[in-house]
């Protein structure tokens, strides 16, 4: 398998995915990590998803195998200067272009536009799975 | 907290180890605490897997392979499908 991607990022829409019970998000899920990958979730998204999801137990269980990336005051203003430019209120949606962007990973998430246009800005190719 | 072990590596493994954690610019303990991290978030990741199976049903043998297909084109730079199966 030729990998030009590191890793994954979970954006809100996996994480809304895996607490609806959507397979699929499960299956990749348990593929990365049988592969050794542990996918990246910013902490933006993990507030985003309990805010939004009743199966916080779900959503648990899916965190359990993943890295959760905390925002520091220099991440969180490129972030927000990001979001600028790129000309979206959902800043969610931008740490999550910006994770993918400087850990070259691939993203799974709901589709935007914010996602894409976000990850543009940064030179990055969004590789995404639309959930 | 830091606790100090003494731990025994093979050889090789020493020798892949010092390369490694010179190679990431850290220190040859911390690389081996890196991996032990990631070694037991894959298990602990593992385990929700299987909580979210014993509730919701075994993936099965094509949705297993489905993932790793999934995987792969997401790793290889093609993005995947949009997600179209069954919800529990």
């Amino acid at each position: 398998m030729a990998v030009t991607r590191a890793g994954l990022v979970y954006g809100v829409g996996a994480l809304r995915a895996a607490a609806r019970g959507d397979r699929m998000v499960w299956a990749v899920h348990r593929a990365a990590l049988a592969h050794g990958i542990v996918p990246v979730v910013p902490v933006s998204v993990i507030a985003e998803g309990f805010r939004t999801e009743a199966r916080g137990d779900r959503i648990q269980d899916l965190l359990d195998g993943s890295e959760i990336e905390v925002m520091g005051a220099d991440r969180a203003r490129r972030v927000g200067e990001l979001a600028v430019k790129a000309s979206t209120t959902d800043l969610v949606a931008a740490s999550v272009a910006e994770t993918a962007a400087r850990r070259n990973c691939a993203v799974v998430a709901s589709r935007q536009n914010a996602l894409g246009t976000a990850a543009g800005l940064l030179g990055h190719k969004l590789v995404l799975h639309a959930v | 907290m830091v606790v100090k072990r003494s731990v025994s590596l093979g050889d090789d493994v020493a020798a892949a180890v010092e390369v490694a954690s010179r190679e990431d610019g850290v220190s040859f303990s911390a690389w081996l605490s890196s991996a032990a991290e990631r070694q037991l978030r894959v298990r602990q990741g593992l385990r929700g897997v299987a909580a979210f199976e014993a509730e919701a049903g075994s993936l099965t043998e094509e949705e297993i392979a489905a993932g790793e297909a999934l995987l792969a084109r997401l790793l290889s730079g093609a993005s995947g499908m949009v997600s179209r199966v069954r919800r529990r």
